[in-house]
């Protein structure tokens, strides 16, 4: 919650009093640490529970790590220097996303990878086995069919399936 | 300057084919692994024959842009072997400094000023200059480079031709019409 004390410089002050008055030991002072409510960042970070959640790999790691330990969820030029298009690709890709999650509801074992290659929209995700493959197919061709008309560009699923979904840590 | 990027655009799109492999151990159950891939295959163009002479091409210049540093050296192998298969002279590969674009954001939705976020977004960049090549050369060349450009990678080629120079200034005027110099008073 919010400070009740009041502003943050305020805390700090009195933060800095109590350091050095722990150091002469002087009474009647004593030491208040509190942090402002935006000091950390919560941003695509799942917070420690009681180590029974299951988390893949692109869950437990924070967004930091792109590029370094993570990949990209969704590729495009658009973000590059001297490049436009970013805001277009980034509202397709939520729809996509959104798409893809209700209709693979239950399905999907993790995110949903989404690559431009020229003209052609190559929408990767990894499904559980839930339902029969002759389901699948027919999920497919739907998905790839109303996509590709909503998009006017040619849309390509590529689909693997997996048992169950696969866990990197539990927190 | 031809700058060719990603994004959906109106056209026919080439042919391509889906191959679905399906391995089922037990058919009769519900649960069996599939995959799906896609297969890019285009039409082989025919070859056309032309009386017109071909464009001489003194310098093509190929930068690829993108935020992934390997994707862009694996790239950069890829074109260097194309072009040696070839026998294209390159002349130079080298890598332009990065550009960083920072952004520096409130983190929160109302108040709280003195906290911030910042995002940015880095564009390595990759060039290979190749020298003399004919305009066919070029063109089979940068056809097969942009259709095997990886996702999230742009390219920009800079062509610089090599044109005859034309007849009426190979010759300076001078020699054809005599300027009768008059002394400066």
């Amino acid at each position: 919650m919010a400070v009740s004390l009041g502003s943050t410089g305020s805390v700090r002050l009195l933060s800095a009093l109590a350091r050095s008055g722990s150091l002469c030991s002087s009474p009647g002072v004593r030491g208040l640490h509190v942090t402002a409510v935006c000091c950390k960042n919560r941003a695509a970070r799942t917070q420690v529970g009681k180590g029974d959640k299951p988390l893949t790999y692109e869950q437990a790691l924070p967004p930091h790590y792109i590029g370094h330990r993570k990949g990209w969820l969704s590729q495009h030029t658009g973000n590059l220097k001297g490049e436009e298009g970013a805001a277009e690709r980034t509202v397709e890709d939520t729809f996509i996303r959104r798409f893809m999650f209700g209709t693979f509801h239950g399905c999907l074992a993790n995110e949903i990878v989404i690559k431009r290659r020229g003209n052609v929209l190559v929408v990767c995700a990894l499904l559980l086995q839930k339902h029969s493959p002759q389901k699948f197919y027919f999920l497919i061709g739907y998905s790839e069919s109303l996509l590709s008309y909503f998009y006017k560009c040619p849309v390509k699923l590529e689909i693997q399936t997996l048992q169950d979904k696969v866990v990197y840590k539990y927190i | 300057m031809m700058p060719l990027s990603q994004g959906p655009r109106l056209g026919a799109c080439s042919g391509h084919r889906k191959c679905n492999t399906t391995s089922s151990h037990f058919p009769l159950t519900s649960s069996t692994s599939f995959h799906t891939a896609t297969v890019f295959s285009s039409v082989a163009s025919s070859i056309q024959v032309t009386e017109e002479p071909d464009t001489l091409f003194q310098k093509v210049s190929i930068i690829v842009k993108g935020h992934d540093r390997a994707v862009l050296d694996s790239y950069e192998l890829f074109a260097t072997m194309a072009a040696k298969e070839l026998s294209i002279t390159i002349s130079k590969v080298y890598e332009p400094p990065r550009d960083v674009e920072r952004l520096t954001l409130l983190k929160s939705v109302h108040i709280f000023k003195k906290h911030r976020v910042q995002y940015e977004m880095r564009t390595h960049y990759r060039c290979i200059e190749l020298s003399h090549l004919t305009g066919c050369t070029a063109q089979v060349y940068l056809e097969y480079i942009q259709r095997n450009l990886p996702e999230g990678v742009a390219m920009e080629v800079t062509k610089t031709a090599i044109e005859k120079v034309p007849d009426h200034i190979l010759e300076p005027t001078w020699k054809d019409h005599p300027i009768d110099d008059k002394p400066s008073q």
